[in-house]
């Protein structure tokens, strides 16, 4: 991934393509845009190597925990494509990298980014919101206005967002 | 507020000013450690842990943060070793540099420390977190003044995996906690097209075992709070605007220095990096007439985006207007 | 025991190094020599992550050499040598060392840590090569690390299998055959939880299988972690020029002479270390040309950009090299 330099994923613009050096592949999509990417990724799979394939509604308890069970019965060699949804997208990767996968071993494709996870530091709770960077958000914890901000957590997979009015004077 | 603080003259004496000429940008602007620099009014910099005389109201104030806040420490779960290896590199050290008020001494697997500054004496094995409930970052800040983020090295990158961070300047360290190094910086405004950031992770990761740097870097806060964090800013965004017409403005607002050391640890391989904070109002500030005119000019000359980053914006003029009419 | 500290264990490293006394002699495995050192007045010595080298001075020229603990703060370093006859005469000075000689080292050079993510580490060490595994050996069981040491060597001459055979208990698998280590180790790489790092040093050729194996069946060059140990296992390389852009002189670098030693020869001063593609002191900017990098101090991004090169082993792939000098 280019553009290390900012918290912010940049996706890339083109498809990744399936890594020819994985050994065994696991294909996870979010959603019916992320379904039409799996197909054409599980067909460009080499013949003999085995994918572990799933297409689920969105990153929840129950898809994220399919996908640990996955990570924890896998042999290094294995690689991790995800399409779908950039907070779901950023939910997985965030699961995955927690039980020990490497970014060199997960290749994304995001189908939208308008949804994402705001993460308010005042209260600690998270927000799903529709709102981009830069715009302001009730907090569904604390009822605070916040601004999301450029900055992203890949262990949250969530936006910053922080007060937006805390300037302002009563 | 009762609680002692330093007086003016020891505040100026020691503070870390840290402009060498009348503009300031973003630099890699890394040096050895322990080496005094001179000021206009004192020195600093012989030590790499400082206790100066707020040290028993700073301590009490990162309990009472921490107690709210308990994210302010946080740790993944790989830095367990990172975490011990800071404690026995850091106690040592603070015994070493105050010896007759500390010690830590080996009893078979036991470690005792003491700390008759605070009048506090612990003991536990290291490694064994049963050993030491809270854990051995939790003990480190009740010893230093220093916050503590501990970065991890591997991909060819480091991490900020580990921290006890309760005096941020508008940051948070239970948000940034597993970033990569160049991560936590994505928001500073043109540290990454000047290579800035980049150099610095360079640097860092060429850190041999034992190496010790530091660097300094500031802002401005209003009031003395030390916990000026992105979670409380609720609390203290406001001062920034409401500072502007108050004729209290040079003894609320402070410029702040945070004096950065940069350690190999030993044992682990991580980077600590030791975060201390320092304030000085505008007033004692302008009694050294040469950092009143120096930050005056560095404050009025700073972009437009460094000043909306660091949030001088509402201010700045008033500042400056203080400092250019004495 | 009661100890009192007076000074921090891991304090920098004086400047200029440490001075340290041989503090025991003994053989290891035929031809292999370990050694003990000590501050000449006792006290701790800085600790280190596992896989770090000591830099010794060998008579005119520093060596980089294993430390066998677990990094630690401690009162002595350890190393083993293997004595070289072929070599440049490093470990014929260390294996003439005797109790009460006095030595001159760098601090300790990290360039083979473990990764603290790592759910399992993966130990490989051929013949010698078992050094910088004994010192990882060491720390991942103090440190409760999942890990397990794959350790050939040829019949009888298995340094320090004793020391972890009591380390690893059953986590050791020694061969003495390197058909039986090979078949064992390609197993071994094909059946790895997700989460799992290899760590390897040792002879070229095992180091290659390593390397090679992991990469054909799909190990990232991030789970790969290799230890060269001797620059002696450098090829003599193609002889190159090197041009200095600054000062307009010429260097021709023959096929088996570093770029130092020419630059050295032509009278043109390097600062210079460990000259094994360790410690970084050597580094030189390049502006011109395509370096073949060879050291293990650059990141892979700087072997990329190829604007720096560390002349004590790197070389060059065009046929000159313009550098800032």
């Amino acid at each position: 991934m280019g553009a290390l330099h900012t918290s912010v994923p940049r996706w890339p613009a083109e498809i990744p393509a399936v890594d020819p050096a994985g050994r065994a592949v696991a294909l996870l999509a979010f959603g019916a845009a992320g379904k039409r990417l799996l197909t054409a990724w599980r067909a460009a799979v080499p013949e003999r190597t085995p994918v572990w394939s799933h297409v689920v509604d969105r990153a929840d308890d129950d898809s994220l925990g399919l996908l640990a069970r996955q990570v924890a019965e896998a042999r290094v060699g294995w690689r991790l494509m995800l399409a779908g949804p950039e907070v779901d997208v950023l939910a997985a990767r965030s699961v995955a990298i927690g039980l020990g996968v490497l970014d060199a071993e997960i290749r994304m494709v995001v189908t939208g980014a308008a949804r994402k996870r705001v993460f308010c530091p005042h209260c600690r709770g998270t927000t799903e919101t529709a709102a981009p960077v830069a715009a302001e958000v009730p907090c569904a914890g604390c009822g605070r206005r916040l601004h999301v901000y450029g900055h992203v957590s890949r262990r949250l997979g969530a936006y910053l967002g922080f007060m937006a009015d805390a300037e302002e004077v009563a | 507020m009762t609680t002692a603080l330093p007086g003016t003259a020891e505040r100026v004496a020691r503070f870390p000013f840290p402009f060498a000429a009348d503009t300031y940008r973003y630099s890699t602007n890394v040096e050895p450690a322990r080496r005094t620099v001179p000021t206009a009014a004192g020195s600093w910099g012989d030590r790499v842990l400082d206790v100066d005389a707020a040290y028993a109201a700073e301590l009490e104030l990162r309990r009472e943060v921490l107690q709210r806040d308990p994210t302010r420490c946080s740790q993944l779960p790989h830095m367990r070793v990172a975490a011990w290896d800071a404690l026995m590199t850091l106690l040592p050290e603070l015994a070493a540099t105050y010896p007759g008020a500390m010690s830590l001494q080996q009893r078979g697997d036991r470690w005792l420390w003491r700390n008759d500054l605070i009048g506090s004496s612990t003991s536990f094995v290291p490694g064994d977190e049963d050993s030491l409930p809270g854990g051995p970052l939790r003990l480190l800040g009740s010893q230093i003044q220093e916050d503590v983020v501990l970065l991890d090295q591997r991909e060819g990158s480091l991490w900020a995996d580990a921290g006890l961070v309760t005096f941020a300047a508008d940051w948070s360290m239970g948000f940034d906690v597993g970033m990569r190094f160049l991560e936590v910086h994505g928001p500073v405004p043109r540290v990454h097209e000047a290579g800035v950031v980049q150099r610095a992770e360079q640097f860092l990761m060429r850190l041999q075992p034992g190496e010790q740097y530091r660097r300094t870097n500031w802002t401005m806060t209003v009031d003395r709070r030390l916990d000026s964090s992105t979670e409380t800013y609720p609390e203290w965004g406001r001062d920034r605007r409401l500072v502007v017409d108050d004729p209290a403005l040079p003894d609320r607002l402070h410029l702040r220095v945070e004096v950065q050391h940069l350690l190999r640890l030993g044992v682990s391989n991580a980077v600590c990096f030791l975060i201390r904070t320092y304030l000085l109002p505008l007033r004692e500030l302008a009694t050294v007439p040469e950092w009143r005119r120096r930050f005056a000019a560095v404050l009025a000359e700073l972009p437009d985006d460094m000043a909306d980053y660091k949030g001088l914006t509402l201010y700045r003029g008033a500042a400056v207007d203080w400092l250019t009419a004495g | 025991m009661t100890a009192v500290l007076s000074a921090p264990p891991a304090a920098a490293t004086e400047e200029g190094g440490l001075l340290l006394t041989v503090a025991g002699v003994e053989e290891a495995a035929p031809g292999i020599r370990t050694v003990t050192l000590r501050r000449p007045g006792g006290g701790l010595l800085p600790a280190y992550p596992p896989g770090s080298h000591l830099v010794l001075s060998c008579g005119d020229r520093r060596n980089a050499y294993s430390l066998t603990g677990d990094g630690m703060a401690a009162p002595e370093y350890r190393i083993s040598v293997l004595l070289c006859p072929d070599g440049d005469g490093g470990s014929a000075f260390v294996h003439a060392l005797q109790v009460g000689d006095a030595v001159v080292a760098a601090g300790p050079r990290s360039a083979f840590a473990p990764v603290s993510t790592a759910r399992h580490h993966l130990l490989v060490a051929g013949g010698i090569g078992v050094t910088p595994m004994l010192s990882h050996a060491r720390a991942a069981a103090r440190w409760g690390r999942s890990f397990e040491l794959f350790y050939g060597h040829r019949p009888g001459a298995g340094a320090h299998r004793a020391e972890l055979a009591d380390v690893c208990g059953p986590r050791l698998r020694a061969f003495e055959q390197a058909a039986g280590l090979l078949d064992a180790l390609g197993a071994a790489l094909a059946d790895q939880p997700m989460g799992t790092h290899v760590y390897v040093c040792g002879p070229a050729p095992l180091m290659a299988f390593v390397e090679e194996t992991a990469a054909g069946l799909g190990w990232p060059g991030d789970r790969v972690h290799a230890e060269r140990f001797s620059a002696a296992d450098l090829d003599p390389g193609e002889p190159f020029v090197a041009r200095l852009a600054r000062s307009g002189g010429r260097v021709p670098v023959p096929a088996g002479v570093s770029l130092l030693a020419a630059l050295e020869a032509a009278g043109v001063a390097v600062p210079s270390m460990c000259r094994q593609g360790v410690c970084g002191e050597c580094r030189l900017t390049v502006t011109a040309g395509r370096p073949l990098h060879r050291d293990l101090y650059l990141s892979p991004p700087e072997h990329a950009s190829g604007d720096a090169v560390m002349c004590c082993v790197s070389r060059s792939l065009d046929d000159e090299l313009e550098l800032d000098l």
